[in-house]
C-alpha cells in the first residue's frame, strides 16, 4: 500500500466540484472529517484502524478512522463492503476504475443500468474458472468465504493470476486459437507445445512471444517456436491468412481467393502481405537427399524420422511470391511477381513509427529479401501497430466477460462498430501500457467492478449490442469442465502433474541434419530406429485413436492405488481416465474423450472450441467415465462427503464442492428427503454434476 | 479501411448477435441472393426430375481410396488387376470382386465412371468427398446430412437427423449448430456409446426428480438460449434412453440369417444398422469403412474388403427393395479417390484422384445405368467429366435441396449445397 494517496486539504474544493448526482446513497456517500471537510467517495473497507475510500477519479485514499467525524466513524462500522473491497495495488484500482467509467458511460447513454455486484460465492467460482481454469476445490472455497478481511478479493486475484493454473488456462485458450496439435503433417509438435507453455509460465510479453513465432528459424527439435509456421507447413497462404486474422483481427479470409465482398481487402493486398513470407521455406532444401546412403528398407522406416527433421524454417535469398494463376483484377496479371507492402486501416497508420521503420527496412534490404519476414514480424507486434494490442486486449476481455467488445474477435477492421469503441481503444492502450503482460492485463480486468458484477440474466435480443452491465452467462469451456472434474476427483493438487515430452522426443529424434554429413546421418538414423521403441507409451494417443476402441495404453491402465506418497511423475488414473489437466493431456484429446465430447476443438480450425450441447454429450455426462470417477468413493469429493457424520453435512459438503456455495434451506430439505428416500451421496454427485448450475458460469 | 458498410450490413450484425445472444442458428439464409448473381439462375433446378425423392440417404464411404478398376469400372488388359470383369444382366461389367452385386442388383444401380478431383491426400480428400469443399484452416463445412437439417428441418422429433457409423463425427455439422453433428456409433455391434444407465430405472427417476429441483432456481433466473437448449437436450436424451427408439440402435433385434446375409464385417453390420435407423426416421446415415489404402497385396486385401463390400451392398439393396424402401431411399457408395491403373511391384495400386467411380442406388436415380466413362486403361476421363461438387449437387437435389440456395455462415461467407456444382440431369430417372 505504498502508493495510497493520503487525504489532503484539497478535499473541500474537490467535493464542491463533484456533480450532485454521484452523491448517491449506500456505500457511495459524502464523508466528513472531524474538521468538517467533505469528500464524496465509495467505501472500500477498513483495515488496521484505517478506512479506504475511493473517489470517482479511481484514486483510493487511506484515512485514519479517528480523523472522520464521529457520525461517519459509526456509519463506517456498519457498512458492508460491496464488490472488490480494499485493492492490493492502488495503481490497478485506478486503472480498473477508468475501465468501469467507460463501461458506465456507455450504459448510461443507452439508458441501461449495471447489474448488482456479485456475491462472494459467485465471485470465487467465476474468478477461479477464469484465471485458474477450474472451479475452486472445497477447501479453497471455504477459506475464501470465511475470510473476513476486506482485501480478500484483490488477494485471491493476485494469487490466481500468478498460479500454475493460469498457465494451464491460457495454454488451453491459445491452443484453440493456434490449432495446437500433437500430430499434424505427420510430424509431432511436442517441442512447440512446451515452448509455448514455457512462454506463458515465464510471463513473457505477448508481443515478444508472437514476434518469436513469426521470425523463428530452424527446426522444431531445436527451436520450439518454429512450430507456429510449421503448423501450416507448405501452406504459407493459409498461414498468413491465420496470422492476420488471429493477431491483427484483419478479416482477410475471403481475400485469399478474391476481393473481399464487404470489407476493403483486395486480393492484391493479401498477396502483398503474403510477399513478406515469399522467401520463407518450411522444408529443408535438399534435406531428403541426406537419406541417399540408406538401403531401401531402412530409408522407408526412416521416413517419419526424416520428416520431423527436414521440417525446417529457412529463408531463401529471394521472394518468389506471385499473384495466383487465375488472378482476374485489373491491378495485376496472373503469375506476376509481388513485392511486400504493408496494409493500413487508415491514413494515420502509415505515419506510425512501426510502419515507417518497416518501409525503411524494405528499402534498405532490397537485396536481402530473406529478412522480409523479420520486418513483417516486427511491424505486426509493434506497440504502435494499430491492431495488434487491440486484438489481444479484445480477446482477453472475451475470455473473462464471455463476449468481446468487438465481435467477432477475428474482425477488428472497423473498431467503430464495436459495442463500445472508446472502451476498445482504451483497452488497447492499457495493453500497451502494461507492456503486453498478459497476467497484469487479466489482473486488471478482474479488478474492475464490471467484472465483479452479477452475470446478465435476461435474454439478449438478436442484433442488440452488449454494453457490459456485467459478464454474460457462459457455459464452461471443455477444458474448464474437465479440469473442474479433475479438481473434484483429486482436489487442489490438480496442477502437480506436468506432461513433459518435448526434450525426450527431441533428444531421440534429432538427426542434426544441418551439421552432419550423409554418413553421420545414416548412422544416427540407425540409432534413432532402435531408441525410438523406448519412446512408445510416452506419447498417449489423442485425436487419431480409432473410435470405439480405447488405445491399448488406456486399456492397460489400472486405477492408481493411493499409498500415501505423492507421485507426480505420472497422473492418477480412475475409470481409465488420466486425471491430469487438459493442458497435460494429448492435444487434442481423442474423439470420444470427455474433453472432445464437451466441445474441445479438434484443432483443425482456429477458435473452434464449442459451447453447445448435443445428445451424445448429455449421454456422456449422465453415463460416461467422468461420472464414474466422481461416484468412486476414492474420489476426493465423495470421500470427503462420506467422512461427514450427518446427511446435512454431507449435502453441504457436496454443494460447496460442486457449486462453490451452501445449499439454501429448501435445497437442503429436498436433498435430505432424497437421501432418506433411497439416494446415496454418490447419486447426489451425479445430480450436481448434471445440473445446469455446474456447467454454466454466472 | 473505410467501410461503415459493415456497420449497416445485416449479416455482420447477425453474426455479432450470434456471439452475444447465442442464437440457435447463427447462419443466415439469403432468400433473394441466389448463387453467382442477384438474378435468378437460368434453370430452376427444383423443377428437374427427382427433386426430393430421396427422403433418406445411406452414405457408404470407403476410406483409404477404393480401386475403381477392381470394383465399379473394370478393365481388361495390363491395368485389369487380379480378377476378370463380370458381365451383368444390366449390360455393363462389374469388377471381379463384385459377384453378388453383379448377379443380384446390377439393374438397380447407377455408376458415375468419370469422377475427377485434384486431391490425392487421404484426410483432405475425405473431407472434400464428405463436404464438397476444399479443407481450409478458417472454416469447417457441413456434410449433406447437416445441410438437410438446416434447409429441410430435423427428420425426427427426438432422434438426431444424422448418424455416422464406424467413425467419429468430426465436425460434420460444419458451421451449423453442434446439434447438427451426426450421432456417432463407433461400433455397430455395441450400438450407442454411453446409452446404458449404470443404475436402476428407479434410481434414475429419483435422481432426475432431485435434479429438477436442484436446477429450478438457476433455470428460472437466467433466460439464456444455450441454457434452455441444454434443458431440451436432457429431455431428449432421457426420452431416447428410456424410450422405444433406443431399440433402433440394437442389432440383436435382427434375425440371425439376415445379419449373416449382410456379412459379419463392420461394413455389413453397419449397413444393417443403417437400414434400421432409416426405418426409425433418421434421415442421413454415413457408414464408413477403412482399409482401402491398398499400396501392396491388392489381391488378398480386395478378397477381404471387396467381398465385404459386395456382400453388404447386395444385401442392403435387396433388403430395402423388398421392404419397399428403395423408392424413397438413396444409397451412395463413394471413396476419397481411386487407385492407379498400374499395379506396383508390391502388387498394390497407389492413390489416384484423376479418374474414379462412385455409385448411386434408389430414390430418383436411374437404374442399371452408367454415367460417363474412363479410358480403356482407367487412367483418364473419357466422357462426361464430373466433379465431387457435381456429385454432391445431384444428391442434394434428390434430397430436395435447392443447390442454388445461398446460406451465409456465422463468419459471413456464402455457401451452397455442392459448392456450385451441376446437377447431373442424365442421372435422374
Amino acid at each position: 500500500m505504498k502508493r495510497t494517496t493520503l487525504l489532503t486539504l484539497a478535499i473541500c474544493t474537490l467535493a464542491a466540484a463533484l456533480p450532485a448526482q454521484q452523491q448517491s446513497s449506500g456505500n457511495t456517500r459524502t464523508w466528513h472529517d472531524n474538521k468538517g471537510r467533505e469528500l464524496v467517495a465509495t467505501f472500500r473497507g477498513i483495515k488496521d484502524d484505517n478506512i479506504f475510500l475511493q473517489t470517482t477519479d479511481g484514486n483510493v485514499h487511506r484515512i485514519a478512522l479517528a480523523n472522520l467525524s464521529a457520525a461517519d466513524q459509526a456509519a463506517a462500522r456498519t457498512l458492508k463492503i460491496e464488490g472488490l473491497g480494499i485493492p492490493m495495488d492502488p495503481g490497478v484500482a485506478q486503472a480498473a476504475a477508468a475501465i468501469d467509467k467507460l463501461v458506465l458511460a456507455r450504459l448510461q447513454k443507452a439508458d441501461q443500468h449495471p447489474n448488482a455486484l456479485a456475491s462472494d460465492e459467485q465471485f470465487i467460482r467465476r474468478v477461479y474458472l477464469d484465471l485458474a481454469g477450474r472451479i475452486p476445490a472445497r477447501e479453497e472455497t471455504v477459506e475464501f468465504l470465511t475470510d473476513k478481511s476486506d482485501t480478500k478479493r484483490a488477494r485471491v486475484i493476485d494469487k490466481l493470476v500468478n498460479s500454475e493454473g493460469f498457465t494451464s488456462r491460457m495454454f488451453n485458450y491459445f491452443g484453440d486459437m493456434l490449432r495446437i496439435a500433437d500430430d499434424a503433417n505427420k510430424i509431432k509438435y511436442f517441442t512447440y507445445e512446451e515452448w509455448l507453455k514455457k512462454q506463458i509460465a515465464e510471463n513473457r510479453p505477448w508481443n515478444v512471444i508472437v514476434r518469436e513465432m513469426l521470425s523463428a528459424d530452424g527446426n522444431m527439435l531445436q527451436n520450439g517456436a518454429t512450430g507456429y509456421l510449421l503448423r501450416d507447413k507448405g501452406m504459407r497462404l493459409d498461414n498468413l491468412s491465420l496470422t492476420l486474422t488471429t493477431f491483427l483481427g484483419a478479416n482477410v479470409a475471403c481475400a485469399q481467393c478474391h476481393d473481399h465482398p464487404f470489407a476493403e481487402w483486395t486480393q492484391k493486398q493479401f498477396y502483398q502481405m503474403a510477399a513478406f513470407m515469399g522467401a520463407t521455406e518450411t522444408e529443408m532444401p535438399g534435406g531428403r537427399r541426406m537419406l541417399s546412403g540408406l538401403d531401401r528398407q531402412t530409408a522407408k522406416q526412416a521416413r517419419n524420422i526424416m520428416r520431423v527433421n527436414t521440417a525446417m524454417v529457412t529463408d531463401k535469398p529471394d521472394n518468389d511470391m506471385t499473384l495466383p494463376k487465375d488472378y482476374k483484377y485489373e491491378d495485376g496479371k496472373p503469375n506476376e511477381p509481388v513485392k511486400p507492402k504493408l496494409v493500413s486501416w487508415g491514413k494515420e497508420d502509415a505515419r506510425t513509427k512501426a510502419y515507417r521503420d518497416a518501409t525503411d527496412a524494405l528499402r534498405s534490404h532490397k537485396n536481402h529479401e530473406a529478412d522480409d519476414r523479420d520486418v513483417f514480424a516486427k511491424w505486426v507486434t509493434s506497440p504502435d501497430n494499430p491492431r495488434f494490442a487491440m486484438t489481444i486486449a479484445n480477446r482477453l476481455w472475451k475470455v473473462v466477460f464471455g463476449v468481446g467488445v468487438k465481435e467477432p474477435v477475428t474482425d477488428l477492421d472497423n473498431p467503430d462498430t464495436a459495442s463500445n469503441p472508446e472502451l476498445l481503444r482504451h483497452l488497447a492502450a492499457e495493453m500497451v501500457r502494461v507492456n503486453f503482460d498478459i497476467r497484469a492485463f487479466m489482473r486488471l480486468l478482474c479488478n474492475t467492478e464490471t467484472y465483479q458484477r452479477e452475470a446478465v440474466t435476461r435474454e439478449i435480443a438478436m442484433g442488440e449490442p452488449y454494453y457490459f452491465p456485467g459478464p454474460i452467462l457462459r457455459r464452461m469451456t471443455a477444458e474448464q469442465a474437465w479440469d473442474s472434474c479433475v479438481t473434484l476427483a483429486i482436489g487442489d493438487k490438480v496442477d502437480a502433474f506436468k506432461l513433459q515430452r518435448g526434450d525426450a522426443y527431441a533428444k531421440v529424434m534429432d538427426l542434426k541434419l544441418t551439421t552432419s554429413s550423409p554418413s553421420e546421418v545414416a548412422e544416427r538414423v540407425q540409432t534413432v530406429l532402435s531408441e525410438r521403441s523406448q519412446l512408445r507409451g510416452l506419447f498417449a494417443k489423442g485425436a487419431n485413436a480409432k473410435p470405439g476402441k480405447r488405445p491399448a495404453r488406456m486399456r492397460q491402465m489400472q486405477d492408481t492405488e493411493d499409498n500415501g506418497e505423492a507421485d507426480f511423475s505420472k497422473p492418477a488414473v480412475m475409470s481409465g481416465l488420466m486425471l491430469a489437466r487438459a493442458s497435460e493431456l494429448p492435444q487434442p484429446e481423442r474423439g470420444e474423450h470427455f474433453l472432445r465430447m464437451f466441445g474441445q476443438s479438434d484443432r483443425q480450425i482456429a477458435d473452434s472450441n464449442s459451447d453447445e450441447g448435443s445428445i451424445p454429450q448429455v449421454m456422456m455426462l449422465m453415463n460416461g467415465d467422468a461420472q464414474q470417477v466422481l461416484q468412486n468413493p476414492k474420489s476426493k469429493v465423495l470421500s470427503t462427503a462420506l467422512a461427514e457424520q450427518t446427511p446435512d453435512a454431507q449435502i453441504q459438503d457436496l454443494y460447496i464442492s460442486f457449486l462453490s456455495r451452501n445449499p439454501k434451506p429448501e435445497e437442503l430439505a429436498d436433498a435430505r428427503s432424497a437421501l432418506a428416500g433411497g439416494l446415496s451421496p454418490a447419486d447426489l454427485t451425479w445430480v450436481l454434476f448434471n445440473s445446469r448450475e455446474f456447467i454454466f458460469v454466472q | 479501411m473505410k467501410s461503415d458498410l459493415l456497420s449497416c450490413d445485416p449479416f455482420t450484425r447477425r453474426a455479432f448477435a450470434e456471439h452475444v445472444a447465442k442464437t440457435a442458428l447463427g447462419v443466415t439464409i439469403v432468400p433473394h441472393i441466389l448463387r453467382g448473381a442477384a438474378a435468378a439462375p437460368a434453370v430452376d433446378n427444383t423443377k428437374l426430375p427427382g427433386f426430393g425423392s430421396a427422403k433418406r440417404v445411406i452414405w457408404m464411404q470407403m476410406e483409404g481410396g477404393m480401386s475403381h478398376i477392381d470394383t465399379l469400372d473394370p478393365k481388361k488388359g495390363e491395368t485389369g488387376g487380379p480378377k476378370d470383369p463380370i458381365k451383368t444382366k444390366a449390360g455393363f461389367d462389374l469388377g471381379g470382386f463384385m459377384p453378388r452385386l453383379a448377379a443380384e442388383q446390377a439393374d438397380k444401380i447407377a455408376i458415375i465412371r468419370s469422377m475427377t478431383s485434384k486431391t490425392g491426400v487421404h484426410a483432405s480428400a475425405q473431407y472434400l468427398m464428405r463436404t464438397a469443399y476444399e479443407q481450409r484452416g478458417t472454416i469447417q463445412h457441413p456434410t449433406l446430412g447437416a445441410w438437410a437439417q438446416q434447409l429441410l428441418g430435423p427428420s425426427h422429433k427426438t432422434l438426431p437427423s444424422s448418424v455416422c457409423i464406424n467413425r467419429n463425427p468430426g465436425h460434420g455439422n460444419g458451421f451449423f449448430p453442434a446439434a447438427f453433428s451426426p450421432l456417432p456409433v463407433g461400433n455397430p455391434e455395441t450400438g450407442l456409446q454411453f446409452a446404458q444407465f449404470r443404475t436402476t430405472p428407479d434410481v434414475i427417476d429419483k435422481r432426475m426428480a432431485l435434479l429438477d429441483k436442484v436446477d429450478a432456481g438457476f433455470r428460472g433466473k437466467f433466460h439464456d438460449t444455450n441454457l434452455k437448449s441444454y434443458t431440451e437436450f436432457y429431455d431428449n436424451t432421457l426420452q431416447l434412453l428410456k424410450g422405444e427408439e433406443l431399440k433402433a440402435f440394437d442389432l440383436a433385434a435382427e434375425p440371425a440369417d439376415l445379419r449373416e446375409k449382410y456379412g459379419k464385417s463392420d461394413l455389413g453390420q453397419g449397413c444393417l444398422l443403417a437400414r434400421r435407423l432409416i426405418e426409425h426416421g433418421i434421415r442421413f446415415i454415413e457408414v464408413a469403412s477403412g482399409g482401402w489404402d491398398m499400396h501392396t497385396d491388392l489381391d488378398d486385401r480386395m478378397a477381404d474388403k471387396g467381398t465385404a463390400l459386395d456382400t453388404a451392398l447386395a444385401a442392403l439393396i435387396g433388403d430395402l427393395s423388398s421392404r419397399g424402401l428403395l423408392e424413397s431411399t438413396l444409397i451412395v457408395l463413394c471413396s476419397e479417390f481411386g487407385r492407379t491403373p498400374e499395379v506396383t511391384g508390391d502388387g498394390g495400386r497407389n492413390h489416384y484422384p484423376k479418374v474414379f467411380s462412385v455409385m448411386l442406388a434408389g430414390a430418383g436415380a436411374k437404374r442399371g445405368y452408367i454415367y460417363g466413362a474412363s479410358d480403356a486403361r482407367g487412367a483418364n476421363v473419357a466422357d462426361k467429366q464430373s466433379t465431387i461438387q457435381d456429385f454432391h449437387s445431384t444428391i442434394g437435389h434428390l434430397m430436395g435441396m435447392n443447390v442454388d440456395q445461398v446460406v451465409m455462415s456465422p463468419s459471413n461467407r456464402p455457401f451452397t449445397v455442392g459448392d456450385k456444382g451441376s446437377v447431373l440431369t442424365d442421372l435422374l430417372a
